[in-house]
């Protein structure tokens, strides 16, 4: 905790930047700063993520609704209303055109950004779906759920094109690799399978030895690795040629909650939330923590990274219901 | 991205049927980068298959008769239709529309037999007409026009009188650097141009061809093969041709063939030939009545016959292997398309972490150590250490072939050829997306 800048305090007084570390390899150290703080959902927030052009931010929660926000001023732009049960998860398409939802009322949605209309229902789980994900070329979308499959749906036609038998537990989050060929999945079983696209073939499984609750997956920019949140209070990052744990990022805690954590913006850093109401990063190589965002009030369950700027957003849960905004402005452009 | 983590052998040609796409087509071909397929109808219609969903994403709507030919450019932005309605017909698949925004539309007087645009340049499309004439056609400002490919005839033959009568083409191909075109006559010749120029730099006798039906290029441009009215395929190493000169001057030489490929038993003709992407393999669609068959050909170990893939009843029409990877699209005369794979078996040692499947039983030998117990901050301290190793998690090098085409061609020639193509230059860029477009729904 030696490298860790002070927490940040509410008043907006500018503090003197942290002395940089003496390490000659990490010459940027995170400093980012509370910028604006989102109030309108009235459940737990479940899920922020940004635009593929970083202009918005949406964000799902338990009272049924997405909500659109914009990601320079923090102004709400659009709330979309549909669903019948809160949601879990939600996921921008790669060109910014449609969003998807994933709802506790069995259906996956596809909401269009040029009319902020449904634009498709998508119905064949049979129990609450959990998270979502699209491909990189926004042609086919992945959800997983508490019936535990994973499900790859045609977006155009809005049909399923493959059911996986993925899991033995709810599937708690799905993912493609850069290129599309890849769906990385995790469940409550304690297992993150990895599968072709094309064929809906399992390729690999990994597992630590005490199998804790996987809670998310996310594929490296080059696919070479895969992070992945598990409810032992870790984040670890799997090699996914080798199988084996390459890194270990421990400090914060999860034990209960399903957290996401990602890249930071510059990819040097790992992000996430935490039960301890604080959001945390580390250094992608030290696993140090170098540092601890104060200021949510429940548990921060989601954290997103901004795809150009030194800009992360964070939600927290019930007692809270903020989304704020963190911004690193003191440092060089990406 | 998936085969480095498959990793499990496969054969270098498709050996089955993966799926049939009923698309009433006549000819079908994957675009650069693997992911859709092209078809054309005998209606006029094209339409483009995506690969991922096995879904049709756009209509080409503009073609009143059958369509001859499909080509795409590059990075797969631009599709070029020809048609027995007289029309070359360029579709940009960046418009957000269906059917999509023409970007041009060619006409001639007579149906046109093929067209295929420039490798560098899809504002640069080369025409072959069904009565026989070969026209390079430039869309680009400074060089607007349609410049007719003619056979140069030598002045002092006897029968000059005679041979004036102007040479029929039956096929029209760039080659893969796209510095020269390749024309093949009714009369069994292959003929070489200069992109650029248009001056015939070379003329090759091909003894006992007939009619040249068609011309096929490795990635590389340095091997040929072609099919013809006697029934034969034939390769060909193809020499290194010299930059023009002013005064006209070509090369006239036999090309004596590498390979023969026929059937020596029905003597069958061939519809279509495709090589795999590294050359190393040459795909025959047989213009057999009775089945829909291809025969798959290893060039790296004399042209031997490495297998027949066996379509059932719906005879074959077209053939076309795909860029990257051991697949293969034939059309049935039926219309459907038949994507052919190599079927991987599912490993059910997948499903199960850190487990191998092994082919028979292994004697397991007990490391002396195995099972000690290790004091648990030592194994802390040896994670640690483990973890100390840097990882790169940035972007992966684009996946993109070398482009062998430029080097193995290079010697002997200028760049010319490549400045004068890349002037004026598309905007079909990599990383272009087409946009999704949602069906309304059916119910």
């Amino acid at each position: 905790m030696t490298a860790l800048s002070p927490p940040v305090q509410d008043s907006s007084a500018p503090t003197p930047a942290p002395a940089p570390t003496p390490k000659p390899e990490t010459p940027y150290v995170p400093n980012y700063r509370p910028t604006y703080m989102l109030s309108g959902h009235s459940r737990s927030i479940s899920s922020v993520k940004f635009s593929p052009d970083g202009k918005m931010l949406a964000s799902c929660a338990a009272d049924k609704l997405i909500k659109l926000w914009d990601a320079e001023n923090g102004d709400i732009i659009h709330t979309f209303q549909g669903h019948s049960e809160g949601i879990s998860d939600v996921a921008w398409s790669s060109n910014g055109e449609f969003l998807a939802s994933a709802s506790d009322d069995k259906t996956v949605r596809l909401w269009s950004l040029e009319t902020f209309a449904v634009v498709r229902v998508l119905q064949g789980h049979t129990n609450f779906v959990f998270c979502v994900n699209f491909n990189p070329s926004s042609t086919l979308l992945a959800s997983g759920g508490f019936d535990e499959t994973v499900r790859v749906w045609d977006v155009a036609r809005g049909k399923t094109l493959k059911t996986l038998p993925a899991h033995s537990d709810p599937v708690t989050a799905v993912t493609f690799n850069h290129d599309g060929t890849l769906i990385a999945s995790c469940a409550m079983d304690g297992l993150i399978r990895i599968w072709d696209t094309e064929s809906g073939q399992c390729l690999k499984t990994l597992a630590d030895d005490d199998n804790p609750i996987c809670s998310h997956v996310k594929f490296t920019p080059n696919s070479r690795f895969i992070l992945a949140s598990t409810q032992d209070s870790t984040i670890r990052l799997w090699n996914t040629q080798t199988s084996k744990c390459v890194k270990t990022y421990t400090g914060h805690t999860n034990r209960t909650y399903c957290i996401f954590a990602d890249f930071a913006p510059g990819r040097k850093h790992i992000v996430s939330g935490s039960e301890d109401m604080k959001v945390y990063f580390w250094d992608l190589q030290t696993r140090e923590i170098v540092q601890v965002l104060d200021g949510h009030r429940d548990v921060v369950i989601a954290v997103a990274s901004h795809p150009t700027r030194r800009l992360i957003a964070s939600a927290a849960m019930e007692k809270d219901l903020t989304i704020r905004l963190w911004a690193d402005e003191g440092a060089d452009a990406l | 991205m998936n085969n480095t983590l498959a990793n499990i052998f496969t054969s270098p040609y498709p050996t089955a049927i993966q799926t049939s796409l009923d698309s009433l087509a006549t000819i079908a071909r994957f675009d650069p980068s693997g992911r859709y397929i092209a078809a054309g109808r005998h209606d006029g219609l094209a339409v483009i298959w995506d690969l991922d969903t096995r879904g049709q994403v756009r209509w080409l709507e503009g073609h009143v008769k059958g369509i001859t030919s499909i080509d795409w450019s590059q990075n797969s932005r631009y599709v070029l239709t020809s048609s027995k309605d007289w029309n070359v017909i360029i579709w940009d698949l960046a418009s957000d529309t269906d059917p999509p925004r023409r970007r041009a539309t060619i006409r001639f007087d007579v149906p046109v037999a093929s067209a295929s645009f420039h490798p560098k340049n899809s504002k640069i499309v080369l025409v072959l007409l069904s009565s026989g004439e070969a026209y390079i056609v430039d869309l680009r400002r400074e060089y607007r026009g349609r410049y007719e490919l003619c056979e140069v005839q030598d002045e002092n033959e006897d029968e000059a009188q005679i041979s004036r009568s102007r040479t029929a083409f039956s096929a029209a191909r760039f080659d893969p650097s796209g510095k020269h075109v390749f024309l093949g006559t009714t009369l069994g010749n292959v003929l070489v141009f200069n992109s650029r120029t248009k001056f015939m730099v070379a003329r090759h006798r091909i003894s006992g061809a007939g009619i040249i039906r068609g011309l096929e290029f490795v990635a590389s441009g340095r091997r040929m093969v072609t099919n013809s009215s006697d029934r034969v395929l034939r390769q060909f190493n193809l020499p290194v041709y010299p930059s023009p000169t002013t005064d006209g001057e070509y090369i006239e030489q036999e090309l004596e063939p590498t390979h023969r490929f026929n059937d020596p038993i029905s003597k069958v003709g061939w519809h279509a030939m495709s090589y795999s992407p590294d050359g190393e393999w040459l795909a025959g669609g047989a213009a057999d009545d009775a089945s829909h068959k291809i025969y798959i050909w290893d060039l790296a170990r004399e042209g031997l016959l490495a297998s027949t893939l066996d379509g059932g009843r719906e005879l074959l029409t077209y053939v076309h292997w795909h860029p990257q990877k051991p697949v293969i699209a034939s059309v049935t005369n039926l219309g459907n398309i038949l994507i052919w794979h190599c079927p991987t078996e599912e490993r059910w040692g997948a499903f199960a972490g850190g487990f191998e499947e092994v082919d028979e039983n292994v004697e397991y030998e007990e490391r002396e150590d195995e099972f000690d117990i290790e004091d648990e901050a030592d194994m802390a301290r040896r994670k640690m250490l483990e973890e100390e190793e840097d990882v790169d998690i940035e972007d992966a090098p684009v996946d993109v072939a070398p482009d062998t085409s430029e080097k193995s061609r290079l010697h002997g020639e200028t760049d010319e050829e490549v400045l004068w193509a890349m002037e004026e230059p598309d905007d079909d860029v990599k990383g272009w997306k087409m946009k999704v477009l949602v069906e309304d729904e059916q119910d």
